[in-house]
């Protein structure tokens, strides 16, 4: 047996196997076992099962790395004692393969890297004794490491990579090619490479290549963790009718599955709640979080605002969660920027406003491209404003920006009224003289100057279908809200109505500055907005 | 024998009831970004030692065509400018976005909550009153979210009898919630709603019906309040004046505020 390497600095120092022996019978010492299961490309095995290797990986140990649906790497170490010595694990393992239809190979070695590329390239069950590494993978064609692709590419590097980039495949790529213009054609002979040579040659990633045609590791076994679930569900003893009782219920699931989260790093993406109601129905609710969380109280305020909206029609026996985890999101505070609500506290206040004012009357305006008088459109109100520079915004910049504000430089808004209030104009001379109307809070009086008309129109080129609201009612209206393409936006686009006007700012005798407007279409009179 | 005031204040003092009715706050640094608001005028911020109080319910109150709107979307542009987040509940719902957009405001940073008045009810009067309280209660639940740069209740249109129909806690119960907190928060109507809750009144008034041509020919005499030009509408030239302060000094004297239209685009 080849003596153990000392351990150096090097990254591509493989990874020493220690060399004892706890049963004399067997060829391969079992401190250290790697099997490797392969499934060939061929077409003799179940299509639609591409996750049949890692169900038999897991029935024989926790320890399994997939490198695709047809190659699994599993730690073997210690399965003499339940099973018997190698050539019986892997016996075992070909039949638990071939128990699922599929006729794969298997190939157990002392390091996982021998174990990989003997499952590749050898039918059946082969064992590689320890040490015997080298010489077990020398015959094979140097092609194999094409083959394997990005299964086990360490590019140079012990760091753990999940998979390499395109400029480390083409380079690999090109690397072969090298290799067989020097006429290499098996994996021993670029293992007899001399490595300084080889590296000045082209570079420290053939030395991990080189390590490769040994069946040297590189780098350990990186363990496929299961897909964990977060749901929790319970049985209740009596049928829930009202919400508050269901928010004790919702706190007791919601805990553990906290828990659980924060210690997988891990916020909730989507919530589902789950009522099985006396029914037998299932009554679901899916809400999707605008920010990975996984505070309790914030959750269960969302479920329970979603669930005041939408109550179930009957009581509820059966309470389920189930949580759709994210990566937790990364908060780092400063002292150095203003305090602003945190996105679970604007999730939970947009909740309220929603079930207080419903979902269409609250957001953040945006101006639309249109002419069309007091058009807007409703966007959602983002609920993470945190400046990524995370600078506060210096006091005399913000004083210079802020719109270059003075006494005298103020912008002189409107007050829209959102429904047009009918007037009654009286004219002389093409101009408006006097201003009534019937609405309460709006006398009117007589006109002490006017500036206008301007006039405008548009979406003229819709009438067809859509002026019949103007028509009827004997006005043009401003839509409520005007839509935009933005996916984002929430107004609901009321059908587009053409509008024809003249436009005028009148100041009336009570110090009342209105935008007053004349439909052409009907010539009604309107008053559209206050100067304020 | 009637007690003087500085007799009543200073027993109340003495009963630690000073922090509710009397001016005893420790005097606030007009450049300190966390104490104040400032509007982004300067004349006016000066006035107001540094801009709104956070932590503390201002009101601005006029009449119609004031210029209360136009001080209003001024200010949230300054907030917004800064970073700050801004709520506005719309009452009656007559926000204008191009105006918003004219004066400055980040539109991304104000949450515009939009009420469900019914501008003609008919025989339901009372709706408007429900859609009222409506507003109040999406107004305390901004305030109770907290972290808000600055956060008003626009009830400027609202009638007289309406806002005066809503229980005299409600204020209270505002200023309350703010207290303490970096919110600023503004109430806008066309009088003074919040009694002794609020920290601030400012009171601005147009400067008369009289209107003055500041284009080719003269129009009249007299004040200038409403400016037309030749063929438009130029703005306003309104007075602001601090009628209620429980901190700094009460000066009354006015300052001129002139409103110009915003550019055509």
């Amino acid at each position: 047996m080849s003596p153990i390497s000392p351990v150096t600095t090097s990254p591509l120092t493989p990874i020493p196997v220690p060399p004892t022996t706890t049963n004399p019978q067997s060829p391969i010492p079992t401190a250290q076992l790697y099997a490797c299961l392969h499934r060939p490309p061929a077409g003799d095995h179940p299509a639609d099962v591409p996750d049949t290797l890692s169900t038999v990986a897991r029935e024989f140990s926790p320890r399994f790395e997939c490198h695709g649906p047809d190659l699994v790497s599993i730690d073997v170490s210690g399965l003499d004692r339940l099973i018997g010595p190698p050539h019986t694990i892997g016996e075992e393992l070909r039949r638990a393969v071939a128990a699922r239809g599929i006729r794969g190979h298997v190939a157990i070695a002392a390091t996982r890297t021998a174990a990989l590329v003997v499952a590749v390239t050898r039918p059946g069950v082969t064992i590689v004794a320890r040490g015997e590494e080298a010489g077990a993978l020398a015959p094979i064609p140097l092609g194999i490491l094409e083959k394997i692709g990005d299964h086990d590419r360490a590019s140079g590097s012990a760091r753990l990579k999940a998979s390499p980039s395109a400029e480390e495949r083409e380079a690999f790529s090109q690397a072969i090619a090298v290799f067989k213009r020097w006429g290499l054609t098996t994996l021993g002979e670029l293992a007899a490479l001399p490595p300084a040579d080889l590296a000045a040659r082209m570079g420290k990633h053939a030395l991990a290549w080189q390590a490769l045609a040994r069946g040297e590791d590189t780098r350990p076994l990186i363990p496929t963790l299961d897909e964990e679930r977060f749901d929790a569900t319970l049985e209740l003893e009596w049928p829930i009718e009202e919400l508050e009782p269901l928010s004790f219920v919702l706190t007791r699931l919601l805990e553990p599955l906290s828990t659980r989260l924060e210690r997988r790093d891990r916020g909730a993406a989507v919530l589902h709640v789950l009522l099985r109601l006396v029914t037998r129905e299932i009554y679901a609710r899916r809400l999707e979080l605008p920010t990975p969380m996984r505070d309790v109280r914030t959750l269960r305020t969302l479920a329970l605002l979603d669930l005041e909206s939408h109550p179930p029609g009957a009581g509820v026996d059966r309470v389920t969660i189930v949580i759709d985890p994210t990566p937790g999101r990364v908060v780092q505070h400063t002292l150095f920027t203003r305090a602003q609500p945190t996105p679970e506290q604007v999730s939970t206040l947009l909740a309220r406003l929603g079930a207080l004012m419903g979902s269409d009357r609250f957001g953040a305006p945006a101006v639309v491209d249109s002419y069309r008088p007091g058009a807007f459109a409703m966007t959602s109100f983002a609920v993470d404003h945190r400046d990524p520079s995370g600078e506060r915004t210096d006091r005399a910049d913000s004083a210079d920006s802020a719109s270059n504000a003075s006494a005298s430089n103020v912008v002189s808004v409107l007050r829209r009224c959102r429904q047009p209030v009918p007037a009654r104009v009286a004219v002389a001379d093409g101009r408006p003289v006097r201003v009534t109307t019937d609405r309460r809070g709006f006398a009117g009086g007589a006109v002490a100057h006017c500036a206008g008309p301007w006039r405008t129109s548009g979406d003229w080129w819709e009438t067809s279908g859509g002026s019949g609201r103007s028509g009827e009612s004997g006005r043009s209206e401003s839509p409520r809200a005007s839509s935009t393409d933005s996916p984002t936006c929430l107004a609901c686009p009321t059908r587009p109505t053409s509008w024809n006007r003249d436009e005028w700012d009148v100041s009336l005798s009570d110090g009342a500055v209105y935008r007053v407007f004349r439909d052409r279409d009907t010539d009604a009179w309107f008053i559209d907005a206050i100067v304020d | 024998m009637a007690l003087a005031r500085a007799d009543l204040e200073s027993l109340l003092r003495a009963r630690r009831l000073d922090r509710t009715l009397t001016t005893a706050l420790p005097p606030v640094d007009p450049h300190d970004d966390a104490a104040v608001a400032p509007s982004g005028i300067p004349s006016l911020d000066a006035r107001l030692g540094g801009g709104l109080r956070r932590g503390h319910v201002s009101e601005i109150v006029g009449a119609r065509s004031s210029g209360r709107t136009s001080l209003l979307l001024q200010t949230v542009a300054a907030s917004t400018t800064r970073g700050e987040l801004v709520a506005l509940v719309d009452a009656l719902d007559m926000f204008d976005v191009e105006s918003a957009a004219a004066a400055g405001i980040d539109l991304a940073r104000l949450l515009w909550i939009r009420g469900h008045v019914v501008t003609n009810p008919g025989l339901c009067a009372d709706m408007n009153q429900r859609a009222l309280e409506q507003a109040i209660r999406a107004f305390t639940l901004v305030l109770q979210a907290g972290n808000f740069g600055l956060v008003v209740l626009d009830v400027a249109e609202a009638p007289t009898q309406a806002i005066r129909r809503l229980p005299f806690t409600t204020w209270m119960r505002v200023q309350r919630m703010v207290e303490g907190s970096q919110t600023a928060c503004l109430l806008v109507g066309s009088e003074p709603m919040a009694r002794s809750s609020a920290g601030l009144t400012l009171r601005l008034a147009n400067r008369g019906l009289g209107v003055v041509d500041s284009g080719l020919g003269g129009l009249g005499s007299g004040g200038s309040g409403i400016r037309f030009g030749a063929l438009l509408f130029d703005g306003l030239t309104v007075d602001a004046r601090v009628v209620r302060a429980r901190y700094g000094d009460r000066d009354e004297t006015g300052i001129t505020l002139n409103t110009r239209a915003a550019e055509c685009a």
